[in-house]
């Protein structure tokens, strides 16, 4: 609880810091701490201290895990603005607006990784999303990022709609909003509809809705125009921290659940994930920007996520967790050097090295680590990964590993291409001014992906004490 | 035959008989107006339920801010004879074919619904659609989603102004 409300008010805090004042740093600097105070709330609530006692009515629940990925979120966050803040207030005039939203984004993740009710799902899903149609529409003078803005709502609209139609079906099947299966003893409706087909559809319309939010084939159509569409830092927080945590209310939702979507969740789940491979991984190849391949890359790695569901045991929730970490931290990193880049295709990444060569070898890093290079944080969420998955279903699922581990392998090609353009290549790359704090925090950024990579223990530790 | 019976054959009447204006008119702004009749014949069947609630809720949401939409996207795509489609033979089967077949679920699930035979509705006796039957709930068993919209409301206002603010 101790995280919504602080996120919430944050966003409010931000809303009027606008109000009286204009500089940038200053609003900058307010946003950075006011982000600090909501991690240090959400770290209290690990120890029993909360702001306010509410009765949720059972509508929220709040375990380590769930405040273990808000932790995770909000580091995240901390990071990005870090790195990316004062690239937030270039986008447009309404800067102080902008933190705002994000804060609300933020608000919206931490209802997601507790919420204990379908309703509270649908609102969870909304707060996260509205801001984010709106964020893509920020730089309101490019056309590209009104187009992305218009398809993203348009698109997010109609999944809503999906979403709120197996919400109903749900409902309809047991006369709640609970996100368990207990079946109304007082719904007349519950009693004719016991073991009718409302709970599968319902099921279904859900999980088709959830992987439109997080970017799975085939519901992918929308993610390459807008993330490349939009404006490149409000990219930047939608492919990492806002898609994480789809797979977290995923989890939740289907942690019970998963096997009354019927005998053919076997086949649909291992059939999404292939497909979330191929469309990413091989298209990811053509590409000729980097930003667009970020995107692809993005649809590729949810892929592997998407193996959460199919494994749906104890490691692949600690493995979800890692690749969180991993793949936020090395995202949020590589887009952080490309919003300095003037050119954002692979040609304007030529003799980087030469230039900067400690923002290249940075760059490198987390370029690795989305690979699964190993020793870097990476390696470890895609071994957890592919392990569950052997975990869960033995020899069965050898298959599917073998062909995750071939896609991966695929997108190495990509990654690379943007190693060799840095280091291989002669040009003379045109990029921002740099102060000494981005790289240090650059740096130090890298250091924790390979340190993960190192130990990925310490960050699973984390989840039982 | 009360006043309640009376009051609800004519809502019926005039909600069919606006029904069928909205498909007949062939000016698509009289099309909307009649729509806005039908809102509220059915608002009026609301309130003889004794859902009041959702009566005023039907009217405000519907015959207001959704009509004030269908009369923005009609004058914003500039409507007229020229432009419209030709009617040939195969689209009206089309549509004869689609529009048939809804007729026939429909009309089969009200055959089948052996539950509703012989049933009343609960006129005037029925407190489900009262304001402070609903005013309870919502304070009570869902307070958190509601204050939590409130944050919902909050970002889709924030946004507007940025989107909506002369730069």
């Amino acid at each position: 609880m101790n995280a919504i409300i602080l996120s919430a008010l944050g966003g409010i805090v931000m809303m009027f810091t606008g109000i009286f004042t204009q500089n940038k740093i200053v609003i900058k600097n307010i946003a950075i701490i006011t982000l600090l105070l909501l991690l240090i709330g959400n770290l209290l609530h690990f120890y029993g201290i909360y702001m306010l006692h509410v009765d949720v009515k059972d509508m929220l629940q709040f375990n380590n895990f769930g405040l273990f990925f808000n932790t995770i979120a909000f580091t995240s966050t901390l990071i990005y603005f870090l790195l990316s803040g004062t690239d937030i207030t270039k986008v447009g005039i309404n800067v102080a607006e902008y933190f705002a939203l994000i804060f609300f984004v933020l608000c919206g993740v931490s209802i997601l990784t507790s919420f204990h009710n379908l309703l509270m799902l649908f609102l969870g899903i909304e707060i996260l999303s509205i801001p984010l149609y709106i964020l893509t529409g920020a730089d309101k003078k490019n056309l590209k990022s009104n187009e992305a803005a218009l398809k993203y709502f348009l698109m997010g609209s109609f999944s809503t709609g999906i979403l709120l139609m197996g919400i109903a079906l749900l409902y309809g099947a047991s006369g709640n909003f609970s996100i368990e299966s207990v079946p109304s003893t007082t719904s007349k409706v519950a009693e004719m509809a016991n073991s009718s087909i409302l709970t599968p559809l319902g099921l279904l319309f859900v999980f088709v809705a959830l992987l439109f939010k997080v970017s799975a084939a085939p519901f992918h159509f929308w993610v390459p125009d807008v993330y490349d569409g939009a404006p490149s830092v409000f990219t930047s927080f939608m492919a990492t921290i806002a898609k994480a945590v789809g797979f977290i209310a995923f989890i939740f939702l289907f942690e019970s659940r998963i096997a009354e979507l019927g005998p053919s969740s076997r086949i649909i789940i291992p059939f999404v994930i292939i497909l979330t491979l191929l469309i990413g991984n091989i298209t990811a190849v053509f590409q000729q920007s980097v930003k667009r391949m970020l995107a692809y890359s993005s649809i590729a790695q949810a892929g592997f996520m998407l193996f959460v569901l199919y494994s749906n045991n104890d490691i692949s929730s600690e493995g979800i967790l890692l690749y969180s970490v991993a793949y936020s931290f090395a995202t949020i990193g590589i887009f952080a050097i490309l919003i300095k880049m003037k050119d954002y295709t692979f040609e304007g990444y030529n003799g980087l090295a030469k230039k900067e060569p400690l923002i290249a070898a940075a760059n490198t890093i987390f370029l690795l680590s989305l690979a699964g290079i190993p020793l870097t944080a990476g390696f470890f969420a895609k071994y957890y990964m592919l392990l569950s998955a052997i975990k869960a279903n033995g020899q069965n699922a050898l298959w599917l590993v073998i062909v995750a581990v071939l896609f991966a392998a695929v997108s190495v090609y990509y990654y690379f291409r943007v190693i060799q353009a840095m280091y291989f290549k002669e040009g003379n790359p045109e990029i921002a001014t740099t102060n000494t704090s981005f790289k240090v925090i650059l740096l130090a950024l890298a250091a924790i992906i390979i340190f993960i990579g190192l130990f990925p223990t310490v960050v699973l530790n984390f989840l039982y004490f | 035959m009360n006043a309640i019976e009376i009051l609800f054959w004519l809502l019926s009447a005039l909600a069919i008989i606006s029904a069928m204006m909205v498909l007949l008119s062939k000016n698509p702004v009289h099309s909307v107006l009649w729509l806005i009749a039908v809102f509220f014949a059915i608002s009026g069947h609301y309130i003889l339920l004794n859902a009041q609630f959702l009566a005023i809720v039907n009217i405000i949401v519907y015959a207001g801010a959704i009509m004030v939409l269908f009369l923005f996207v009609i004058m914003l795509m500039n409507l007229n004879k020229e432009s419209e489609p030709k009617r040939n033979f195969w689209r009206i089967l089309i549509g004869i074919i689609s529009g048939g077949s809804l007729l026939m679920i429909l009309v089969s699930l009200i055959r089948q619904a052996t539950e509703i035979n012989n049933k009343n509705a609960l006129m005037e006796s029925g407190n489900i659609g009262l304001i402070k039957t609903l005013g309870k709930l919502l304070f009570s068993d869902y307070v958190v989603p509601f204050e939590i919209s409130s944050v919902l409301f909050l970002s889709a206002m924030v946004g507007a102004v940025v989107i909506g603010k002369k730069e």
